[in-house]
């Protein structure tokens, strides 16, 4: 999906959170391009050329990836925008954008041919060969378990667990915490499933939202590659948004005990608190 | 956020959807003036409250005539509303929505959503009114219909004659159903909605179809493009605390139990308090502090924390990213100086720069004790109020 010669542009790269993960992407070893902000087009930041669109960067500078930190209200043009551009792995960083702008972003994603991951999340990362997000690079070292994950910090929680265990990350994915996602646990399974570098998957799921259950129904049919899990928000009141726009119990649907039920039900290791999420990996490996 | 019933029927109305005359009263003082100019009987009196299941809480009274009225609005006016959503509490009433009463013959079920697995905003009717629609679906999931809404708000045609039939109302040009059909879904798709309920819809003995409830839920992160209905806001029907903690741009949930929590990202917020559990206590909240977690906010989350009397214990659970552990443990240091920390308090740092950031909270020489795992944290927490 990404590999050290992924070449990166960031969207709103004049911008405060922009500049500042630039060049902590930058240092992590990611290859940054450029970066693009309307009406800075020729301008220079940290010594990268700036444009005024995503197609002139592109055309520039050959990227294939683009990392966004455009305010919610933009965001989703910033998404199109890439979208339309080519670019073909898009990262949104954005928290807060409005589900009927994601709606619409959605509908353009189903029939194109570039990926996008997030919104609201903390981005990708294949350790010692490129990031694209805000997570601290140095938790991560190279190794054998695939992640994916709604959250952030819980995230990095469970990268530095199965880094102290010694078992290292194939590829890092936060998909976002909003009800509507550019890629989904099933997409990120899929691929896990025929990357030879990922042994086993941890998965990191919530409240609210039925791609759990989605994803356990995946695993049962077609996963050999085992999976652990932790699903947060056992104790989470009904119809009370957790901090993430997705992370709701409404309607009757999205309680954390059905998401661990389906998961167990597909043979997925599921670790009851989140001081345990490596060593369930841990324990799918040696099985 | 949620809408008052009246708000969610004025916005309804904007686009053509029928409802009965309503009028809504704010003060007690505004009851005798109001009475002598109402003249629809029976009147139907309800709590406006950001709650389910007024009815059965004693919060609607059918009146027949003044005086039931007057009793109506002196009694319900500032009642206190706990029904089996309000999490063991209540919402204050106060204002009371006061509508013209009709004869039913039938009722339904309506409601536009945003189904998430499908990306698509959806319709929602049943011929079976005036249940909850999961009881429905439980039930009788037959006499339901879903629909999609398009991006622009419309419905298409054989989507409208689906709808009509599954309620048997009449599809026919100039008919009204279809007509409502198109208006709830155009009401729905502009006003950046995740939820708009209308339970029951009803067709009158005389033949006419009104919205005799409905509940409204627009999508907070879009209130910045709905100046209208940002206006709606009601601070009244949020707890104090949360009310706070929204100003100082924390997310923050109150729960019943005893142990506060401060926690540095949603996810891992809700993990922590699962944690809690799991240690045999019970989390009296839910916060994520933030990417930032500077100390103002900081502070300021302490003391919502605290000004909960439930609280007896305070675990705080930081994973330094970006943000590194030193910056943080200044900030709590700071944080903790400045609030009056009546209750023990575990801190557990993990993260960028960590061993500086512990061995700050060491010796800053301040009533907490600091945790080197999740684990032990909640342990120790758990233990320290028992």
């Amino acid at each position: 999906m990404i590999d050290k010669n992924t070449k990166v542009i960031t969207q709103g790269i004049t911008g405060k959170a922009g500049l500042f993960h630039t060049e902590q992407c930058l240092a992590y070893g990611t290859q940054m391009v450029g970066g693009v902000t309307p009406g800075k087009g020729g301008e220079e930041v940290i010594q990268l050329p700036v444009f005024d669109t995503v197609r002139e960067a592109r055309e520039a500078t050959g990227a294939d990836a683009s990392m966004i930190f455009v305010p919610a209200p933009f965001a989703k043009e910033a998404i199109l925008e890439a979208e339309e551009a080519g670019i073909s792995l898009i990262v949104c960083i954005t928290e807060g954008i409005p589900v009927k702008d994601m709606l619409e972003v959605s509908q353009v994603m189903k029939g194109s041919s570039s990926r996008l991951i997030g919104p609201n999340c903390p981005g990708i990362i294949v350790p010692d060969a490129c990031k694209i997000g805000i997570m601290p690079g140095y938790i991560h070292t190279k190794g054998r378990v695939g992640v994916v994950s709604r959250s952030g910090t819980l995230t990095y929680e469970a990268v530095w667990q199965t880094t102290e265990l010694g078992l290292g990350q194939s590829l890092c994915v936060g998909i976002g915490g909003d009800p509507l996602n550019g890629t989904h646990f099933v997409d990120m399974l899929e691929y896990f499933e025929k990357d030879p570098e990922t042994e086993a998957v941890l998965l990191i799921g919530e409240i609210g939202g039925e791609a759990e259950e989605q994803a356990a129904e995946y695993i049962q049919r077609e996963m050999k590659t085992p999976v652990a899990a932790f699903i947060a928000g056992q104790t989470a009141p009904k119809g009370r948004r957790m901090g993430h726009a997705g992370a709701i119990i409404s309607g009757g649907k999205g309680a954390a005990s059905d998401k661990i039920e389906a998961l167990r039900a597909a043979g997925v290791e599921v670790a009851m608190t989140p001081a345990k999420m490596g060593e369930a990996v841990q324990t799918v490996l040696k099985s | 956020m949620h809408l008052h019933e009246y708000q969610a029927k004025e916005w309804l109305k904007r686009y053509g959807v029928p409802i009965t005359h309503q009028e809504v009263i704010s003060s007690k003082e505004e009851i005798p003036a109001f009475l002598e100019k109402w003249e629809f009987y029976p009147a139907v009196v309800k709590v406006q409250v950001h709650a389910g299941g007024r009815g059965k809480a004693g919060g609607v009274k059918l009146c027949q005539n003044k005086e039931e009225l007057r009793e109506a609005l002196e009694k319900l006016h500032g009642m206190k509303v706990s029904t089996h959503q309000t999490a063991g509490g209540f919402m204050v009433a106060h204002q009371l929505l006061v509508t013209k009463g009709v004869e039913i013959e039938k009722e339904f079920y309506f409601a536009a959503v945003l189904d998430r697995a499908s990306a698509t905003m959806m319709l929602i009717a049943s011929s079976e009114g005036g249940m909850e629609i999961e009881e429905i679906a439980e039930k009788s999931p037959e006499k339901i219909v879903k629909v999609p809404i398009q991006m622009d708000g419309t419905v298409r045609g054989y989507h409208v004659i689906e709808v009509c039939k599954t309620l048997g109302l009449s599809f026919a040009r100039g008919s009204e159903a279809p007509k409502l059909i198109r208006a709830v879904a155009k009401a729905f798709a502009e006003s950046d909605a995740s939820l708009l309920e209308i339970n029951p819809l009803v067709l009158t003995k005389d033949e006419k179809l009104i919205a005799l409830d409905a509940k409204m839920t627009i999508d907070a992160n879009a209130l910045f493009r709905q100046v209208d209905l940002a206006d709606c806001y009601d601070p009244t029907q949020e707890l104090e605390s949360e009310v706070r903690a929204r100003k100082a741009d924390l997310a923050y949930v109150a729960m019943e139990g005893n142990i506060g929590c401060m926690v540095n990202g949603a996810g891992l917020a809700m993990a922590t308090m699962d944690m809690i559990k799991h240690s045999g206590g019970e989390p009296a909240n839910f916060l994520d502090v933030g990417g930032s977690a500077d100390v103002e906010k900081v502070t300021e989350g302490f003391k919502i924390i605290l000004s909960d009397p439930n609280v007896r214990g305070v675990l705080v659970n930081i994973f330094g990213g970006i943000m590194n552990c030193e910056t943080i443990a200044k900030g709590i240091i700071q944080a903790t100086k400045e609030i009056d920390l009546h209750v023990p308090m575990v801190i557990r740092l993990e993260g960028t720069n960590v061993d500086v950031g512990r061995q700050l909270l060491k010796e800053s020489n301040l009533p907490f004790a600091v945790a080197k795992s999740l684990s032990e944290a909640a342990e120790k927490i758990s233990e320290a109020i028992t």
